[in-house]
């Protein structure tokens, strides 16, 4: 084995610290959430009456954005596109880490087309997020700093990912390739070995660290926060079912 | 005498509901009176600000993100997506970008960031903001230029409802001593007389007896109207403007004659003759509860054994959602029915019974249309089934008369723009802005008059008959457009 490298060090260290910030505050925004009391019922009606219509109509929101959809449908589709490529992405690059063996499955280059085609997609979507931020007139006037921070960081760590195919060599690209898959491995079993230390590589790895250092102090906490917003997920039954929470202040309604 | 029209900045209806381009500060001249001493102590809040009034306000404000998940929760996780920012009424009437609905949270959000977030220490980066006298000035503005009507939340792709964060505004506010006139005085009066006029239990008899009087004469017939009678089956409770203005005194000679033909005993309350609930106005529970709780103690008073609401919007919503939790449970009544329930649920029922007959034709000399109070459509329900607000109202106007025209559709059900005065803002001092907020809803009236011939305009909300039968004329058209929909079924139904 050889000895590790100082990068490596320092990548380690901000790996874990990273995950383990954001690991403990995104758990303790759920159990906020989740414990703090809602005083009365609040649907937004017409609501469902029961508590599996209440949760389909939450999933209608996670997985369609349905209410999004109903509003704004440019918004919706960016936004939609934008979401679906994200997610297939996080989901491929942890598949990658399964699949990736010596030899390589004969599909492993679809696979990684696949990825490719979302990664284009994500990166094209957000810019159009953006542009929508700077000429939709209405948008532009709510826009914060922090709000188009988000998209540019994103945004980036989509072009450094591509550009891992497209600027470096492809077998610069094999060597990134090798070197990755017993450095995740390390990390799960705490048996180190050098993080890949292709520039490219660090950098779209460095983005991503500030991605997730990042998200749960910001809005990005939507992804948590829609399970639990009361318009949506409450069933409409206040008088069949009387709700009645003890511990919430007579303060506000 | 001046020309009412000279006075107000009259929107000029031409059918299209555009999106404006944005003007800061186009309503910021727009403000309510301040709350006087009597009212706001009657309601436990203090008056004026006193020293440490900031550091109390901070308190209170962590006590409601404590305290209630809608507001914690929405804190966070708007995105700015912009997806509510043409749907305000308010903002569509006064192009102020304040009143976009992010921009409303905004200004609740930058003192919860200044606060209670770390990122409250990258200040002007996050937009954070300190709670100053300059801000409380403009959350005094702006939160109340909402009308709690929920549209927003409709279209927001996570539910945020922006009549919450005003709620826990107003509630900041008031804990500090910064209250509006209007809502509290009425809620003092309220607490005084048992009804948001401050009519007086003698003069309530008066006037029921005159109502009496009038409907002998249209009918012939001998229609009573109880009063605090104990052993009745149902108390009903109406707002009070039912029993004092118009056209809302319609309404309740139809609920008069519907009691009357079904045979089903009745009484109204003089302690509780009030459907009408402020107190949500304002966000407090405690006032609201206060409110509610006159009608539950006046329904075991009175050994009655169900409970049906008037026509008001903010009232039924306030009686359906809150009662059971606030003021329950209610074993004392009786359990097939649900209690409450609202008047329109109750007359159609005895309209599919065969209890009661209505005949359609005479109403033939009106075509109807439907304004769907935002407080029932987005807020309730009617019957035991979803959709029920929407659809009970609109069976039982078509069953009290011929010709019925939707609006314009994106317009109506839970898609339905406020009238423009609801949610405390049905006050004299910010007309300009009731006529704005109106201003959407009123292009289609304009259109549903010009394409369909509508003549009347059938409501269930005692804030929204008032407001209108108001605008309407300012508009060049009939106040006597303005009418409840039982005053349809006063007229339909066969004595
Ligand atoms: C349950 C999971 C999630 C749901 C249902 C969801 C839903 C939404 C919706 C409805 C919007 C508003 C529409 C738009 O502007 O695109 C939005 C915006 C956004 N979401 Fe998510 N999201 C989720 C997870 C995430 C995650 C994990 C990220 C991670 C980075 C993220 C990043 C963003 C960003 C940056 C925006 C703002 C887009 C803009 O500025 O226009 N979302 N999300
Ligand atoms: S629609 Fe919802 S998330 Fe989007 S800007 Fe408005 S309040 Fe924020
Ligand atoms: S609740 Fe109604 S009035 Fe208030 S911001 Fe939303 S749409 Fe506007
Ligand atoms: S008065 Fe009617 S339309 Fe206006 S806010 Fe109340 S319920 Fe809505």
């Amino acid at each position: 084995m050889t000895p590790l490298n100082l990068t490596t060090a320092i990548f380690l260290f901000f790996t874990y610290t990273v995950g383990l910030i954001f690991v403990i505050a995104v758990a303790l925004r759920i159990y906020q959430y989740a414990t703090t009391p809602q005083p009365i019922k609040l649907p937004l009606t017409p609501a469902p009456l029961t508590a599996g219509g209440a949760f389909a109509r939450i999933l209608g929101e996670v997985v369609f954005f349905k209410s999004l959809f109903k509003s704004n449908k440019p918004t919706w589709l960016f936004g939609y596109l934008f979401h679906i490529a994200f997610f297939l992405l996080i989901f491929m690059h942890f598949l990658r880490h399964f699949i990736y063996a010596n030899p390589l499955p004969w599909w492993y280059d679809i696979f990684v087309d696949i990825g490719i085609v979302c990664g284009v997609v994500m990166v094209l979507s957000l810019f159009l997020l953006l542009m929508r931020r700077v000429v939709v007139e209405r948008v532009k006037f709510i826009s914060l700093f922090s709000d188009y921070i988000i998209l540019i960081l994103i945004m980036l760590i989509g072009l450094a990912g591509l550009s891992l195919n497209y600027v470096i060599s492809p077998a610069a690209l094999t060597v990134v390739d090798n070197q990755l898959d017993p450095y995740m491995n390390g990390l799960l079993n705490f048996q180190f070995t050098n993080i890949p230390s292709n520039p490219v590589f660090l950098i779209h790895y460095t983005l991503v660290l500030l991605l997730v250092l990042y998200i749960p102090f910001s809005k990005v906490m939507h992804f948590v926060g829609i399970f639990f917003s009361p318009t949506r997920n409450m069933v409409d039954n206040p008088e069949e079912e009387r709700y009645y929470r003890p511990n919430a202040k007579d303060l506000s309604i | 005498m001046a020309n009412p029209k000279d006075k107000y900045k009259i929107p000029v209806l031409d059918g299209k509901i555009p999106i404006p381009k944005i003007v800061p500060g186009a309503s910021a001249y727009e403000h309510m009176n301040e709350a006087q001493k009597v009212d706001m102590e009657a309601l436990g809040f203090p008056f004026k600000l006193k020293d440490g009034w900031k550091e109390k306000a901070i308190g209170v404000f962590k006590e409601i993100l404590d305290n209630n998940k809608a507001v914690r929760d929405y804190m966070d996780i708007c995105v700015r997506c912009g997806a509510c920012t043409d749907k305000c009424h308010f903002f569509l009437g006064t192009a102020d970008p304040n009143n976009m609905p992010v921009q409303r949270q905004e200004l609740m959000r930058k003192v919860y960031r200044y606060y209670f977030t770390p990122s409250g220490f990258f200040k002007s980066l996050s937009n954070s903001q300190e709670l100053t006298e300059e801000v409380l000035k403009d959350w005094f503005t702006y939160f109340y230029q909402c009308s709690e009507c929920r549209r927003c939340s409709l279209y927001c792709p996570y539910g945020i409802d922006t009549a919450e964060i005003t709620m826990a505004a107003r509630q900041i506010m008031d804990s500090i001593g910064l209250g509006q006139k209007y809502a509290t005085e009425v809620i003092h009066k309220v607490f005084r007389t048992g009804n948001n006029i401050g009519i007086p239990p003698l003069a309530l008899r008066n006037t029921l007896d005159d109502l009496e009087e009038e409907i002998k004469e249209e009918s012939g017939k001998d229609v009573k109207i109880p009063m605090d009678v104990e052993g009745a089956e149902v108390l009903l409770v109406p707002p009070s403007a039912d029993f004092f203005a118009m056209p809302h005194m319609e309404s309740l000679k139809g609920y008069a004659k519907v009691f009357y033909k079904s045979g089903i005993s009745y009484t109204v309350s003089s302690y509780a003759s009030e459907a009408g609930n402020f107190g949500m106005f304002l966000g407090s529970y405690k006032n609201t509860k206060e409110i509610n709780k006159r009608i539950w103690d006046e329904a075991r008073r009175l050994k009655v054994k169900r409970v049906v609401i008037g026509e008001c919007g903010h009232a039924w919503r306030a009686a359906y959602t809150y009662s059971n939790t606030m003021n329950g449970p209610f074993d004392f009544l009786d359990a097939k029915y649900r209690q409450p329930m609202h008047i329109c649920d109750f007359t159609l029922g005895l309209v599919k019974d065969g209890v009661i007959k209505l005949d359609p034709s005479a109403n033939d000399d009106k075509v109807v249309t439907f304004h769907d109070s935002c407080n029932v459509a987005r807020g309730s329900r009617m019957g035991d089934f979803k959709g029920g607000q929407i659809v009970i109202p609109r069976e039982l106007i078509k069953a009290a008369a011929n010709k019925f025209v939707e609006l314009r559709e994106g317009t109506t059900k839970e898609s339905t723009y406020c009238c423009g005065a609801g949610g405390g803002l049905l006050t004299e001092e910010v007309m300009n802005l009731r006529l704005a907020g109106a201003m959407p809803r009123m292009q289609t009236v304009k259109e549903a008059v010009d394409n369909h011939g509508v003549n009347f305009y059938a409501l269930i909300c005692a804030i929204c008959k008032t407001q209108f039968s108001k605008i309407f004329p300012l508009h060049g058209f009939e106040e006597e457009m303005v009418g409840g929909i039982h005053q349809l079924v006063s007229n339909a139904i066969i004595m």
